[in-house]
């Protein structure tokens, strides 16, 4: 019972993780309709910036994680005016080849720039634990979780409540027709990839937190896109729960079938697909998500 | 507009169209009859390869280009069809012209797996799909003792009875004959009634629907014909390499095949294959450029690998942003300026 309590924690701690990319991901869509292959890339360089701030020049970690939050927004504010400004309205084949090439792209400048080592970064929650009765947790995995919680309740009362929420859903949903309204489109979707970029940076720095800063965390993006479609494209709920449940899956997974064998064939990291095996099921049975409504095409 | 003049049907669907035509395919055939003993060893080397991507970018732009099911996942595909030639050969011991076309199949057969769930899927759902089957492929590879993991799986050399293909220079021969039949099959398929059918599935599923165009079926069968181009593609790249490993098989090599047909031109064969030169071209290329430089820059000849994969992203993004139609759009508006030349149309 217990051990299955640890499982739910931690995968509960990746799960958020997995949450906020999906976040990321379902904001730069649901403002600008573009899907955005590159946003564990995003975090990835994230990641390494706070890393080259906290680590290598020796800046207090707070104030690392702040530069690489503002660096971030700069950076999505960037990549929209250079590459999307001119993609509005283009089909989605191309938007979705574009972020892929931009996903290349990143990793090419990062591995350039930083290599291809491991790093890890300290945080003043490494190597702590909190003792709740029996179980043992780690802070990170907490603080992890708690902070992810208020930033999901603070996007979810930023999309219903705030002008400039209601703004970007309405830019979404008919740039021209926000357009007529008043809305100024091309703000907003340079505010919609600042504001998408910056949280998944900070989804990386707590990646990092909880393993190391490296290339192939970007992978991450992938399966928090997995999350996102388990929950349905267009709903935040939908994004955080499928995050949830991608995270908690992982964490079975890796604890009860890692060690497997079927045959001559070796389960392994079974944790690295579990996510990907959860999509194509969920794309095969429900392929607009949990939360997602059916499209209805007019032609 | 500078065309030609046709009278019939039959003209306008010819495979040649012009006497033009047939002598500039003539001299590229003598061409490639004669470069094997033109070139060194190293260009043909680069030329095999090239050929051998060529098939795997036709087959992926029949499917993109021409169906426009986006398809994240072709690397899969040639994996899928270098393993299963690289396991026949090796352990079953079935000869290369049979494998050949069994390694087709198999990724074909798979590719019309995938290609079922594309009857829901669209855009989005249907990339991650594909993105999410190659990284299952690539974790089975891994996993399994057949494909022997990590450690990569030597791959017997082609041998037709008592004949086997060992020089480069036989190796280009094989090749670039079945890229050339490769590239034929494409280019009647696409002018017959399924490429018709294909392409008007891209411009209006809904209104292809209802001119009584079965969705499901020509799908389905895009994903088949282009899993099996892969698939022979993959079985000829592991007989050429001897060494397949299921790194040689990742997302990159997807982005790579993308990148191909983007470049080249969605939804043209001569496209796909300009796509595939130039794309397999460049590391080549950039590796020369780094040699000339490496007596002053030595740094720079280790750069090659990192660089790769963002070269290709940077021109995907700019063929995009400045020349959504690719190498065969420039070539297309080339050819128009000369033949008005010098009115403007």
């Amino acid at each position: 019972m217990e051990k299955i309590i640890e499982i739910l924690i931690n995968g509960l701690s990746t799960g958020v993780i997995y949450a906020l990319l999906a976040l990321g991901f379902v904001l730069i869509f649901k403002s600008t309709g573009i899907i955005n292959f590159a946003q564990g890339e995003l975090a990835m360089v994230g990641a390494f910036i706070c890393y080259s701030f906290a680590m290598l020049m020796n800046f207090p970690y707070v104030l690392a994680v702040l530069i690489a939050l503002a660096i971030g927004a700069l950076l999505g504010g960037v990549i929209d005016l250079l590459f999307f400004r001119r993609m509005v309205g283009e089909p989605m084949f191309s938007t979705i080849v574009v972020t892929v090439g931009l996903a290349s792209i990143v990793t090419c400048v990062s591995g350039l720039i930083w290599g291809h080592d491991v790093y890890s970064i300290q945080s003043p929650f490494t190597d702590k634990t909190v003792a709740i009765g029996n179980l043992v947790v780690s802070q990170g995995a907490l603080y992890t979780i708690g902070l992810s919680i208020v930033l999901i309740a603070l996007f979810i009362v930023f999309f219903n409540r705030s002008l400039l929420g209601i703004a970007m859903r309405g830019a979404a949903e008919d740039p021209d027709i926000a357009g007529l309204m008043g809305v100024n489109v091309n703000k907003i979707h340079v505010a919609a990839w600042a504001i998408g970029t910056m949280v998944a940076v900070l989804a990386g720095i707590f990646l990092a937190e909880q393993s190391f800063v490296r290339l192939s965390m970007s992978h991450t993006g992938i399966k928090a896109m997995a999350a996102a479609i388990l929950g349905g494209m267009e709903s935040i709920g939908g994004a955080i729960l499928g995050g949830i449940i991608v995270g908690v899956v992982e964490g079975f997974a890796a604890n009860y079938l890692s060690g497997m064998e079927l045959g001559n064939f070796h389960f392994g990291d079974i944790k690295d697909v579990a996510a990907f095996a959860i999509m194509i099921i969920v794309l095969m049975i429900r392929p607009h998500g949990i939360f997602g409504k059916e499209k209805v095409e007019r032609v | 507009m500078g065309g030609s003049l046709k009278v019939s049907y039959r003209e306008d669907m010819g495979l040649l169209q012009t006497l033009w035509v047939k002598v500039w395919l003539g001299i590229l055939l003598l061409l490639l009859l004669i470069a094997p003993y033109l070139l060194s060893r190293y260009q043909l080397s680069i030329l095999n390869e090239m050929g051998i991507a060529v098939i795997g970018a036709v087959g992926l732009n029949l499917l993109t280009g021409y169906t426009g099911q986006i398809s994240l996942g072709q690397a899969a595909f040639v994996a899928i069809g270098a393993y299963t030639s690289g396991i026949l050969t090796g352990k079953a011991g079935i000869p290369f012209p049979l494998s050949l076309p069994l390694s087709g199949l198999m990724a074909a057969g798979l590719g019309l797996i995938v290609g079922i769930p594309s009857l829901r899927l669209k855009g989005l759902y249907l990339a991650l799909g594909t993105l999410a089957f190659g990284f299952i492929v690539e974790y089975i590879i891994f996993h399994w003792d057949l494909t022997q993991g990590d450690m990569g799986m030597a791959v017997k050399t082609i041998t037709f009875g008592d004949f086997s293909i060992k020089s480069e220079r036989q190796y280009f021969y094989l090749i670039a004959s079945l890229a050339v039949l490769a590239i034929i099959c494409a280019k009647n398929l696409a002018r017959s009634k399924i490429g018709r059918c294909f392409v008007a599935i891209r411009d209006r599923d809904i209104a292809a629907e209802v001119m009584g165009i079965s969705l499901a079926k020509y799908k389905i069968m895009a994903f088949g014909v282009s899993a099996f181009y892969a698939g022979v593609a993959g079985c000829l790249m592991a007989h050429y390499q001897q060494w397949i490993v299921p790194g040689n098989f990742d997302i990159s090599l997807s982005i790579a095949y993308i990148a191909m047909i983007i470049v080249g031109g969605l939804g043209t064969i001569l496209g796909s294959v300009l796509g595939a030169i130039m794309i397999t071209g460049i590391p080549h290329w950039i590796t020369y450029l780094t040699d000339v430089f490496k007596e002053s820059y030595p740094a720079f000849s280790g750069l090659i690998v990192d660089l790769k994969l963002g070269i290709f992203g940077l021109i995907i993004v700019l063929t995009l942003l400045f020349e959504p139609q690719g190498l065969f759009g420039i070539y297309r508006r080339v050819k128009l300026y000369w033949k008005t030349w010098p009115y403007k149309y």
